[in-house]
């Protein structure tokens, strides 16, 4: 099924686009020379940096909760962070990014920065949108370490700083490649909430190929794009799932 | 078996049967916009049509573009009959060969419509609105009277502008500089300098409806509907006629798939929703304007913005594109636009 959608799209964005019609004409190359331009590869890179910043906030911030997940001793204390880690996937994307789009806006509170319909805003709500993957992916990884090679480094009189960046964190690293590649690779797809919290003014590729389709009736160059998108997309996780392949070792 | 229980037995037979066979007819399906859209015409238009030829309707709701996918995908095996769109993607059903030609013999009340209502062979209005300012009078200073007070400095920071269809203030600043939608270049620089004063570009009714109603746009280029909407909550918003140039026009708009086997009842429906009783109850219900000359419109709403009941008043206050000029020229006014004014 892929396949097939993955020849249909190439072959639609391989038409030409006939503006005020949805009728296309024959073949050329037209629409990838276009959406090769600056205007659209800059949406590209825009994703790109957000979805790397989103990787990596999502990292720093989901590891401690992961952490203490999987080691919290007090089968309450485990409980409840399990109960606030689902809780984000009981409400829907939408509804999430509403009650941010509350929360960054000037409804409730008056921020020093504008963050709405920023950069940073988008960033906010996409972080929060994939720390429960991460936290799920990161504790599976650190309940599989024994803790008694912590308690050996501990012993031998490694600080607990010492401890997790010599034992605990080298020995996770498959977990954190993992959390990373698919919070990377679902940020990259990321729709809704660059919709709502970048206000049209933060557009990732996902918004870009829904202009074009939907908004433009161009669907020869919606695919074009989706193309090149792809093509990045695959490039991007090949290089990350390499550099973290070589970490793991 | 004697007479009289034969006749008891067919008597109990037609009393099963008779609400049956009223509900049998081939049900019409109608393709439009959900929420309100779907909700008010089906209570004002589907209902009584119903009652009064028997024909039954269904919908088929969703998005503009969704139901036009949906309509190319089965186009030789239609799914709907009648469809309500904008005047611009009526052009694009027109040329996938979507729509067939209208049997104005069939629409006898289409001799009482504003002559802006026929807006092809194959579409004809429905209702129209404008696409006008609205602002929030509790959070800005001072009257917006005119289309030039956008670029006040003022509101820097301040306005909310559609950007699924840039089209309306393309057209606009073009009018500002003595062009039109044909000649849109001599707008560019001035669109250009209104840049700083846009907050956010919205592409749903809905998120248009919030940026005013939160405040984060205080200042918006709005679907005069969604502008009556939000009065209708309690929110305090002005919808402005502008004085130097009109609000431009939107008119929905219907057509009759081609390929349908129930284009008598399509016809009916058709002519049904463009009735003097109907429009008047449509023109209350979404504050738009009626494309029937004949139906009155309430007093508070008389001279609102993209309510017209005259062809004077459709010649003075309304700002008509060329559809075909329009549905062209969306690809390259869109990527203008995302390049040189949504572009941070």
């Amino acid at each position: 099924m892929f396949g097939v959608a993955l020849t249909a799209l190439l072959q639609q964005s391989l038409l030409e686009f006939v503006p005020g019609s949805l009728r296309t004409g024959g073949l050329t190359d037209a629409n990838f020379r276009a959406v090769l331009a600056p205007q659209y590869l800059r949406y590209i890179w825009e994703t790109i940096l957000l979805s790397v910043a989103t990787t990596v906030l999502t990292l720093v911030a989901a590891y401690p909760v992961a952490y203490a997940l999987a080691r919290a001793r007090s089968a309450r204390v485990r409980s409840l962070l399990l109960v606030l880690t689902l809780a984000p996937f009981f409400t829907g994307a939408i509804v999430r990014t509403y009650a941010w789009m509350l929360v960054l806006g000037n409804s409730f509170v008056r921020w020093p920065v504008k963050l709405l319909f920023e950069p940073s805003g988008v960033l906010i709500g996409l972080v929060h949108f994939s720390m429960p993957t991460m936290i799920l992916i990161l504790a599976a990884a650190i309940s599989h370490i024994d803790p008694r090679y912590e308690r050996a480094a501990a012993s031998l009189g490694a600080r607990p700083a010492r401890v997790f960046w010599r034992v605990t964190l080298p020995l996770s690293m498959p977990g954190v490649a993992s959390g990373c590649l698919v919070v990377l690779a679902w940020t990259f797809s990321a729709f809704p909430t660059p919709e709502l919290l970048g206000g049209g003014r933060v557009k990732m590729v996902a918004n870009v190929v829904k202009d074009l389709a939907l908004d433009s009736f161009n669907w020869p160059g919606s695919a074009a794009f989706a193309a090149v998108a792809l093509a990045v997309t695959l490039a991007v996780l090949a290089v990350m799932s390499r550099g973290l392949a070589r970490l793991e070792r | 078996m004697n007479v009289r229980r034969l006749a008891s037995w067919l008597t109990v037979v037609a009393v099963v049967l008779a609400p049956g066979a009223a509900v049998a007819a081939d049900p019409i399906v109608v393709s439009i916009w959900g929420g309100n859209w779907k909700d008010t015409v089906e209570k004002i238009v589907a209902k009584p049509f119903t009652a009064k030829t028997g024909i039954p309707v269904e919908f088929e709701v969703g998005g503009t573009l969704d139901r036009l996918a949906k309509a190319r995908v089965s186009k030789a095996a239609p799914l709907v009959d009648v469809t309500f769109t904008t005047t611009h993607v009526g052009r694009l059903y027109i040329s996938d060969g979507l729509y067939q030609k209208l049997d104005m013999a069939k629409v006898p009340n289409a001799k009482e419509l504003a002559k802006e209502a026929f807006r092809s062979d194959s579409h004809i209005g429905v209702w129209a609105y404008v696409y006008t300012i609205a602002y929030r009078p509790d959070l800005i200073q001072g009257e917006i009277t005119k289309w030039a007070d956008l670029w006040d400095p003022k509101f820097k920071g301040k306005i909310g502008l559609p950007d699924f269809d840039p089209s309306h203030i393309i057209t606009i600043s073009a009018l500002l500089e003595g062009g039109d939608e044909v000649n849109w270049q001599k707008g560019q620089e001035r669109l250009k300098r209104l840049k700083p004063n846009v907050a956010a570009f919205y592409s749903t009714d809905a998120r248009s409806q919030d940026l005013l109603k939160t405040g984060e746009a205080p200042v918006e280029v709005m679907l005069s509907i969604n502008g009556f909407h939000l009065m209708d909550q309690g929110v305090k918003v002005k919808l402005v006629n502008p004085t130097d140039k009109p609000g431009i026009v939107g008119i929905d708009t219907m057509g009759i798939m081609a390929g349908t086997k129930k284009a008598d009842a399509a016809h009916q429906f058709v002519n049904f929703a463009l009735g003097k009783d109907i429009q008047e109850q449509l023109v209350a219900a979404f504050k738009a304007g009626p494309t029937n000359l004949g139906a009155k419109v309430p007093d508070d709403l008389r001279g609102q913005p993209g309510v017209f009941t005259s062809p004077q008043e459709w010649k003075e206050r309304a700002y008509i594109m060329n559809d075909e000029v329009r549905a062209k020229n969306l690809a390259p006014w869109k990527e203008w636009f995302n390049a040189n004014i949504v572009a941070r």
